[in-house]
């Protein structure tokens, strides 16, 4: 148990939700100096109240961190919240304050018009979502016979309608100036079908906190915190029949070629490697991404899509070819091995190195010995190995025997997490040079990581086949090329 | 069985059960993962000796035992429509190895979806299929309750009602027997009568479930006809079976034939048990999972303890994408039967 003398730790998040919190804050008095100004550092004292400490997060993390015991009281959507607990029992989290900001709402979307109901009754569907449990949850609750949920890193609404049958995402109303609005579905071509969930912004303690720990002060100031003045919560119909199981979903053999290429930090160098291979897709350069790009070749459609997914989308047969990273790769065979997708080619760019992180304090130089270290006086401890990359990281923990350990799987601004929230970072770094401004070192090197050249173990026939080789050959070729030249 | 946990009389947590596992662990460090509990020596031949009542007692009735995987396919549970989006929820359902297609597996929470699998694909007679299974099943409980329930079983496919019913319930009563137990009582109902009743007055799909609960402790819904007046308040059962019966069908309202129906055939059910010397009650339903029920069924008790649940459940099958075969059958905790062992 953490000493009850620490300061009273409370979560707060960043990206969307902090300049209107930031405003709501002040408002009532809790100012957190610097966290309204976004500014970079992820810990804030707080003005007055000398025994709290602020901590940012991205959203979805907050609900764990707060289970986890790691930090007494949060401020994140409800919908993140609901997340952990239709899962999870509700020990450790008490939420406490539905408040007047941030509503958004959890809608099953899809190409206009389509009936899902009809659509689950006669085959599987398929549903990309960034809220895995909530979805199976509604599905249950809707009666879907069988369903396949594919947890995407983000942009769940690029899937549908070709790579899945619908996406439940969040929308946000008008009021909340977050571009992520009714009219993100409009651009992507798709409608809201059907709206399963609405909720605002919460604040949530840690059980054991409210039960043992001084939070009164912190409290006070919160619970002044405007409440949610309408209902919030599933918003579900209830149906009335059962539908039959349909039979498993007939693949039919897809005829045209598809490549799919990142978006985000991957984007600029999967340009130049295309531009190497003297290769340029309209809508696709720098600064700009289309949903489906032209590539301006006979046969090859494209697609952008976030490179986290990329293996799943090409085990499941959706696409021939995608530029992906072999960190991704190697965390998605980590968690299934048996996953159908291979490395077809090495694009050698956006390299970076692997591993785990600890503290620059760290007296260990080794990992053998950090763990040593952290177990001196308390042999049993749990050791907790923070990241992006939860597969990785438990296959990691396994590798190195770290012994009893706990994956805290984070999304983000993740150089803040060691060493107060985590003894382990499994993260990656180029050049190190943002690991030692967070005074962090990496200990241990699992793998180096390049962008590279994705596809199904199972080669394609006819021309997809053709297709898939030749622009391995032309991008993989040129590539070397680049290095060597 | 679909044995739920709301069906127990003994509810909550069971320290007594605890007190046995509880006194072997070494104090204040528990390496148990939360919800799952050992089986010690003393346990394991308590344990043992039901399994083999058991066994020799339905093998001896022509049943045969199979074993099913711990690990199944979740739309296997999704799609029978036999467990509530509730009881849904509290299942162990995880992406495994495979689990890059997004489709969830579970440990096992219920015996008869996974037998009415294994009878769907293995069954090639015409004969029906007489099974009976001693497994674990898996279902999340707060706290430090059950989380993993041994569960002994036997299932029935392919003859219908009332031949069948009154042989599984009978069959229940001879294991209790076999465990020596005394002052057995069958409650018994029937799900497609309760059913069309609530449907005749106006109950929806969706919302029959709650109303079987509210029936059960004595409160029939606004709406209701006199044949759910009578169900819900009325106790009857013993000797005078037969006149609560005829005044029940008297009270059914007219042009509802699935009632009717449904009635005939919980009376002959009714006849063949008492003629075979069962004490019989009457409720308006024996379980919680009333989805998953399309006839007669049944709790057994003994010293006024419910320790044996079954019924018929007709659309199993089907639902799993097999033919029409009628099923029913029963479960009950094998734990729960080993404390009772004199």
């Amino acid at each position: 148990m953490t000493s009850i003398d620490r300061p009273v730790r409370v979560a707060l998040p960043r990206g969307e939700l902090r300049e209107a919190l930031a405003e709501r804050l002040a408002a009532v008095g809790f100012v957190a100096e610097g966290y309204g100004e976004g500014s970079r550092t992820y810990r804030f004292p707080v003005t007055g109240l000398p025994g709290i400490v602020v901590r940012v997060f991205s959203e979805q993390d907050i609900p764990i961190q707060v289970a986890l015991g790691n930090y007494d009281l949060g401020i994140t959507r409800l919908a993140w919240v609901d997340e952990l607990l239709v899962r999870h029992q509700r020990d450790s989290i008490v939420p406490l304050r539905a408040l007047d900001l941030g509503w958004q709402s959890l809608v099953l979307a899809g190409a206009p018009g389509t009936d899902w109901m009809r659509l689950a009754a006669e085959q599987p569907i398929e549903v990309a979502t960034e809220y895995p449990d909530l979805a199976t949850h509604v599905l249950n609750r809707l009666r879907v016979p069988r369903y396949r949920v594919f947890d995407v890193w983000g942009q769940a609404h690029a899937w549908p309608p070709d790579d899945a049958d619908l996406a439940l995402v969040a929308i946000e109303e008008p009021d909340n100036r977050i571009d992520a609005g009714p009219g993100m579905l409009e651009g992507e071509g798709l409608a809201p079908l059907l709206t399963v969930y609405t909720g605002p912004a919460c604040l949530i303690a840690n059980r054991q906190a409210l039960a043992h720990r001084h939070l009164a002060a912190a409290l006070e100031a919160l619970l002044a915190l405007p409440a949610a003045a309408r209902p919030w919560g599933f918003t579900l119909p209830v149906p009335d029949t059962v539908i039959r199981l349909p039979r498993a979903r007939q693949v039919s053999q897809r005829e045209q070629f598809r490549m799919a290429v990142p978006d985000g930090h991957a984007q600029r160098h999967t340009v130049a490697a295309l531009a190497d291979a003297g290769l340029s897709f309209a809508g696709y350069e720098a600064g700009q991404a289309d949903r489906r790009p032209d590539s301006g070749l006979a046969d090859v459609e494209v697609k952008v899509m976030r490179p986290q997914d990329m293996p799943r989308a090409v085990a499941l047969g959706h696409f021939d070819l995608a530029v992906s990273g072999r960190d991704w790769l190697f965390a998605h065979t980590a968690a299934f091995p048996a996953s159908p997708v291979i490395e077809l080619g090495d694009l050698r760019r956006s390299r970076y190195s692997l591993g785990a992180v600890v503290s620059e304090d760290l007296p260990a130089a080794t990992i053998a010995e950090a763990v040593a270290y952290w177990r001196r006086d308390d042999p049993r401890r749990t050791l907790r190995v923070a990241s992006e990359y939860v597969a990785l990281a438990d296959h990691y923990a396994r590798e190195r025997h770290l012994g009893r350990y706990q994956v805290i799987p984070i999304s983000g601004a993740s150089e803040g997490f060691v060493p107060e929230d985590a003894e382990i970072l499994i993260e990656g770094t180029e050049t190190g040079t943002t690991l030692r401004a967070n005074r962090l070192r990496m200990i241990d090197v699992i793998m180096e990581s390049t962008n590279c050249l994705i596809g199904h173990a199972a080669r394609p026939d006819g021309r997809r086949g053709e297709l898939r080789d030749e622009l391995t050959a032309r991008l993989a070729g040129a590539a070397l090329a680049a290095q060597e030249g | 069985m679909a044995q739920d946990i709301e069906d127990r009389t003994t509810g909550g947590t069971d320290d007594r059960r605890d007190g046995i596992s509880s006194a072997m662990q070494p104090p204040g460090d528990d390496l148990r993962a939360r919800g799952m509990h050992d089986l010690g020596p003393a346990e394991m031949r308590r344990f043992r000796d039901v399994e083999r009542r058991f066994l020799d007692t339905v093998i001896a009735a022509g049943y045969a035992e199979i074993r099913t995987p711990t690990i199944e396919p979740l739309h296997l549970f999704t799609a029978s429509g036999s467990l509530s989006p509730q009881l849904l929820d509290r299942a162990y359902s995880f992406l495994d190895w495979d689990g890059w297609s997004g489709e969830r597996v579970v440990l096992r929470p219920d015996g008869t979806v996974p037998a009415a699998r294994w009878y769907r694909q293995a069954w090639t007679g015409s004969e029906p299929a007489r099974l009976c299974y001693v497994q674990a099943i898996y279902r999340f409980e707060p706290g430090d309750g059950q989380r993993q329930q041994w569960q002994c079983g036997v299932e029935l496919f392919g003859l219908p009602a009332v031949d069948a019913d009154s042989e599984v319930v009978l069959l229940g009563v001879n294991v209790l027997a076999a465990l020596g137990l005394t002052g057995i009582e069958a409650e018994v109902a029937h799900a497609g009568l309760v059913r069309s009743l609530l449907e005749s007055a106006g109950v929806g799909a969706s919302e029959q479930p709650g109303a079987v609960e509210t029936l059960a402790a004595g409160d029939p819904p606004p709406g209701a006809g006199e044949a759910l007046r009578l169900l819900a308040q009325v106790e009857a059962g013993g000797a005078t079976a037969e006149a609560y019966l005829a005044n029940l069908r008297a009270a059914l309202p007219s042009g509802v034939i699935e009632a009717a129906r449904a009635l005939d055939e919980l009376s002959a059910t009714a006849a063949a048990l008492t003629a075979a010397g069962v004490a019989l009650r009457f409720r308006p339903a024996t379980s919680a999972n009333f989805e998953y029920y399309t006839g007669t069924t049944f709790r057994l008790t003994a010293g006024g303890e419910a320790l044996v649940a079954g019924g018929r459940y007709d659309g199993l099958v089907a639902a799993i994408g097999g033919a029409y075969v009628p099923g029913c059958g029963f479960g009950a905790d094998l734990m729960k039967l080993a404390e009772r062992l004199p």
